[in-house]
């Protein structure tokens, strides 16, 4: 993932330069060095991308799923920035949860895009992204 | 970062026993070293397992959130790194020969000294260094966790990937709405001729780790093989066809993917139940040199340990229930 830096130092105009590839990632139950549950990065996730912030609703009602799936009690302190890979969801929990979310948001979240997605945080901004999609073909 | 619930009882310095050697795996045998995390109570053993980790690892393991998944995460580097360090010792080096500088004294190779590396599509795998080449057997690994078992599973030269599973776990979604949105057509329509509920579960979640397994072994990540896109089948041995077939008489079979990369490799798979709480699924990629016979099956041996501390092999009891694709 490219850093904003880099970003402007290449700053095109216009939508071209907005990834719209992005989804979930499923992580496989594969510990790599060290954490215990982690994805394989895509050879595609050198794209840039820019998001803005999903609205605090929307971050609320992932962290309502994902801790309702993980089965987290209402006290544990789960923050936008968890990382799935560190928060214990295994790839059967991180189905489910995007089927929850897809049933929420009544979205789609096309799997063949699903490379960037590592954090809670980025998770909501895919959502917003799609369901403001999916507000102005309507 | 020592969980608050462990108890340092010795009051000397702990260090490390020797690591008792373990066989190669044969040819078409997948070695599976599993270690429960519940099993790991005592603190100095804990930070001696620290010490075996590279600088990186023990900065990613410290990450993780949580006193249980730090312990997973350092569990697993462990595992990887005695499963490996196990089969590997050497007998007779000459004293000149640079190798020495990772071997312990009695020739056996330092599971510290192992350096790991990502394939192009971040698969683990370990990086040789330029003199081992000539003196070590190409080990494969694979890891799977659940909280309540880790598993390594190694070969020689074959691609490997397993997953492992609890029996119990049941998703919390429909498992048809599950497998209609994540498997293939012909998968569904297994798991909806199945009478009752509970064994649409099961047989859910062995599809689904035969599944990961396949992923694995392919290397290439969830997004490499979508779940969607290829059908594990049990299928009958063509000549036992007339014959009432006993569950070990199944064959797994996978129709591969349509990529000319994944038919370089005959992928088998084997499914067993492991010490009656968790299904472990295997993948290998048997190379189509392989002078077996196509229908053969694999071998699977299945040790459980605490590394350093004890290792109990679990073949041939009733710990390990072959139930598919293994002889």
């Amino acid at each position: 993932m490219a850093t904003l830096s880099a970003a402007f130092a290449s700053w095109k105009p216009a939508a071209s330069f907005i990834n719209q590839t992005k989804g979930l990632t499923y992580p496989a139950k594969v510990a790599s060095i060290g954490t215990s549950r982690l994805n394989f990065p895509s050879s595609r996730s050198s794209r840039l991308h820019i998001r803005c912030a999903a609205k605090p609703e929307i971050v609320n009602k992932v962290l309502e799923i994902v801790k309702r799936q993980l089965a987290l009690s209402n006290e544990t302190s789960l923050a936008p920035e968890s990382k799935f890979s560190e928060i214990g969801a295994d790839s059967l929990d991180t189905v489910e949860i995007v089927m929850c979310l897809e049933e929420e948001f009544s979205i789609s979240i096309d799997e063949d895009n699903s490379q960037n997605i590592n954090t809670i945080q980025d998770a909501a901004d895919l959502i917003d992204q799609l369901v403001q999609q999916k507000t102005e073909v309507a | 970062m020592l969980p608050s619930n462990l108890v340092a009882r010795r009051l000397v310095p702990f260090a490390l026993p020797s690591l008792p050697s373990a066989p190669l795996p044969s040819p078409r045998e997948a070695h599976l070293w599993c270690v429960k995390p519940d099993e790991l109570k005592d603190a100095s053993l804990l930070q001696e397992y620290m010490k075996i980790l590279s600088p990186c690892e023990k900065e990613n393991v410290l990450s993780v959130k949580g006193e249980v998944l730090q312990k997973c995460a350092l569990l697993s580097r462990v595992l990887v790194r005695t499963t490996l360090a196990r089969c590997l010792w050497i007998e007779g080096l000459s004293s000149g020969c640079l190798f020495h500088a990772r071997l312990d004294t009695d020739y056996r190779i330092n599971p510290r000294s192992f350096k790991f590396k990502k394939n192009r599509f971040g698969k683990p795998e370990v990086e040789w260094q330029h003199n081992d080449v000539s003196f070590l057997p190409s080990l494969q690994f694979n890891v799977s966790h659940t909280s309540s078992l880790i598993a390594c599973g190694i070969t020689v030269n074959d691609p490997i990937g397993i997953d492992v599973e609890e029996k119990q776990r049941r998703p919390n979604a429909d498992v048809l709405s599950l497998a209609s949105r994540y498997f293939s057509p012909p998968e569904v329509q297994y798991l909806k001729s199945l009478v009752d509920s509970d064994s649409q579960k099961i047989e859910f979640i062995k599809l689904w780790t035969l599944k990961e397994a396949y992923v694995k072994a392919l290397g290439r990540g969830f997004s490499g093989a979508p779940f969607r896109k290829f059908t594990i089948r049990f299928e009958t041995r063509g000549d036992l066809v007339s014959e009432k077939l006993k569950t070990g008489e199944f064959r797994i079979a996978v129709e591969p993917v349509s990529d000319h990369e994944t038919l370089t490799a005959n992928w088998q798979f084997a499914l067993a139940e492991i010490t009656g709480s968790h299904f472990a699924a295997i993948c290998m990629g048997i190379d189509e040199n392989d002078t077996g016979k196509e229908h053969d099956l694999l071998k699977l041996k299945v040790w459980k340990t605490l590394p350093y501390m004890e290792d109990e092999c679990l073949s041939d009891s009733e710990a390990v229930i072959k139930i598919s694709g293994l002889s």
